[in-house]
């Protein structure tokens, strides 16, 4: 497991992917259980349809329908525990990996190999990149294993296409925190900025239809790339996916660029 | 030559913010030889370190390891350098084991076979995580980690702070054998008694200004004797006052008492033999009083330095 920085950054996050990957499978189990009784009341499609327009946009996905086992895991999952699941867990490794050594004292001893800080920065992405998509196929993967118990009949296909945009969106997310550690150091800074991006990107997505002089900035938001297309009926988008690629790409770069002008703290 | 010098700060500065943590450092480590560098917690022992692994980015200067630039060319730099960090920071989770493992694979070599003799010789337990090592053997873990690769530098910051004297005295041994082999060691610490038995030179840092280099050995040859006499007769001041180096004469009720360097003790003795002694005692101060008659105890560091005074000096 310690034969490269990238495997031993995985090997760090070993005991968070398996706490993460449990309380995924058992909430998903949960929806899954909640699902039959759900099902037989219509009044809970007719709730959200009584809801302020605002709130439904806020709380549930576009087209949100509670009567038909996708909708149920639009509204339930995917607008909004899975996300903050995963981002949450993107967010905390990007901080880690780097800030998170260097409050650990560790930074200087792994540095005084012979490894460039630019191998430092793109093995530990890949780590985070890697555990992110572990995260979303675990969620897929349960999905549609433990919805097939209560009959949802989720298409597979549609799930694996949602849970491609849903890693993406993590990785969006751990990619920034990654940055700011990687160019600052502090873990604090780099935490809460990604965090409160993550509320402004999910309002301006969800409220953009309602409120004219958001709508410009709906398809700058990376909810937007990650569920405005509704991937969970409509598959793979290959514009959001692009736009996410490029974006980490881009917050990759200044990550690297960030951490090679700076001070390594003691 | 002189680009092969195994280290070499040139007017090296760095300032954080406003502070200037180093003020201009010039230093030229020799091949083969240990230096020991010395000055008080915070006089910027640990900064020129962090420079010269191009940890940190010089405000101004340079850091040359082997002429190699530290900050430009830090991955050549690291391939000849073995480090101990002053925090002995390691990874909690990972055993001593792990470690090599993750050093070896890092540096593209595999030295397990010579981790696990340093291991032994040093009686470090591969088998457990850092975190559940004291901190000595934390220390110990990370000197077989900076020692294990062969590098032609050992770059160590403080590594014997936390050992007990019989492991001081091992590390000792290794070092020697380290410098017999070419060996270069460039070796931080608070006290100069950490440094007196391997040193061949010591550099001596306050508030980041290198303000003495020398040789330990001339070091040695003005450290002071105290010296007392007494005779059967009268003695009078006059007679010693004009010897070169005495200092601190007092004569009383026929006798005498005085410090002095090494090369005044043949004509303080040929005075002192003009008379008829009834006693003589010559005792050498240890080499840290020395140390302090010349340097000072400094401003900011004085309770560093004169604390840890006498705990390891007396041995040697």
């Amino acid at each position: 497991m310690l034969a490269s920085l990238f495997t031993k950054t995985l090997y760090d996050q070993r005991r968070g992917l398996l706490g993460w990957s449990v309380s995924l499978v058992l909430l998903v189990g949960m929806y899954v259980v909640l699902w039959p009784s759900l099902r037989d009341q219509p009044s809970m499609s007719d709730f959200l349809k009584q809801m302020p327009e605002a709130f439904r946009y806020l709380f549930a996905a576009t087209g949100a329908d509670m009567s038909t086992p996708v909708g149920y895991v639009q509204v339930e999952l995917l607008s909004f525990m899975g996300p903050i699941a995963v981002l949450v867990y993107a967010i905390g490794v990007g901080v880690a990996v780097i800030g998170g050594e260097e409050d650990h004292h560790t930074m200087d001893l792994l540095l005084a190999n012979p490894v460039g800080r630019t191998r430092v920065v793109l093995e530990k992405f890949t780590a985070l990149a890697l555990g992110t998509f572990l995260l979303a196929a675990v969620t897929g993967v349960s999905l549609v294993g433990l919805g097939s118990f209560a009959d949802m009949n989720l298409p597979a296909g549609d799930v694996a296409a949602a849970m491609l945009h849903l890693a993406l969106l993590g990785v969006v997310f751990g990619a920034l925190a990654l940055t700011l550690s990687a160019s600052t150091g502090r873990t604090g800074l780099s935490r809460g900025i990604p965090a409160v991006v993550a509320v402004v990107a999910y309002v301006v997505n969800a409220l953009a239809p309602l409120v004219d002089w958001l709508d410009p900035f709906q398809k700058l938001s990376p909810y937007y790339q990650y569920i405005g297309h509704d991937p969970l009926r409509e598959g793979v988008d290959g514009p959001s996916v692009l736009v996410a690629v490029a974006t980490v790409a881009v917050l990759l770069g200044l990550a690297v660029l960030g951490f090679r002008r700076r001070d390594i703290a003691a | 030559m002189n680009e092969l010098a195994p280290v070499r700060l040139t007017l090296l500065r760095k300032q954080f913010g406003e502070g200037v943590a180093l003020d201009g450092i010039s230093l030229t480590l020799e091949p083969g030889e240990v230096f020991g560098y010395l000055g008080p917690n915070g006089a910027g022992k640990t900064t020129t370190i962090r420079l010269l692994l191009g940890m940190l980015r010089p405000t101004s200067g340079q850091a040359q390891v082997f002429g190699l630039d530290s900050w430009r060319q830090p991955v050549e730099v690291h391939r000849l350098v073995g480090y101990v960090p002053g925090e002995s920071a390691l990874y909690g989770r990972l055993t001593g084991r792990q470690h090599i493992a993750f050093f070896d694979h890092l540096r593209g070599r595999d030295d397990r076979a010579e981790a696990t003799a340093l291991a032994a010789r040093f009686d470090v337990d591969l088998g457990r995580p850092a975190r559940t090592l004291s901190r000595g053997n934390r220390q110990k873990l990370a000197i077989v980690l900076a020692v294990m690769s062969a590098p032609r530098l050992l770059i160590l910051d403080e590594p014997t702070s936390g050992l007990d004297p019989l492991v001081q005295q091992e590390f000792h041994a290794l070092l020697g054998e380290y410098t017999g082999d070419g060996g270069t060691v460039l070796f931080s610490s608070h006290v100069l008694g950490e440094v007196q038995r391997v040193a061949d030179r010591i550099g001596v840092i306050r508030r980041g200004r290198l303000i003495a280099v020398e040789r330990l050995q001339e070091l040695r040859a003005r450290s002071l004797h105290r010296i007392r006499a007494s005779f059967l007769e009268e003695v009078s001041a006059e007679d010693f006052a004009g010897i070169r180096g005495v200092q601190d004469l007092s004569i009383g009720d026929r006798s005498l008492r005085c410090s002095a360097p090494q090369y005044a003790l043949d004509a303080l003795l040929k005075q002192v033999s003009r008379r008829s002694v009834i006693d003589f005692e010559c005792a050498e101060t240890d080499l840290e009083e020395t140390f302090l008659g010349y340097y000072g105890p400094g401003d900011t560091g004085s309770d560093t330095v004169t604390e840890t005074h006498g705990g390891e000096t007396d041995a040697g």
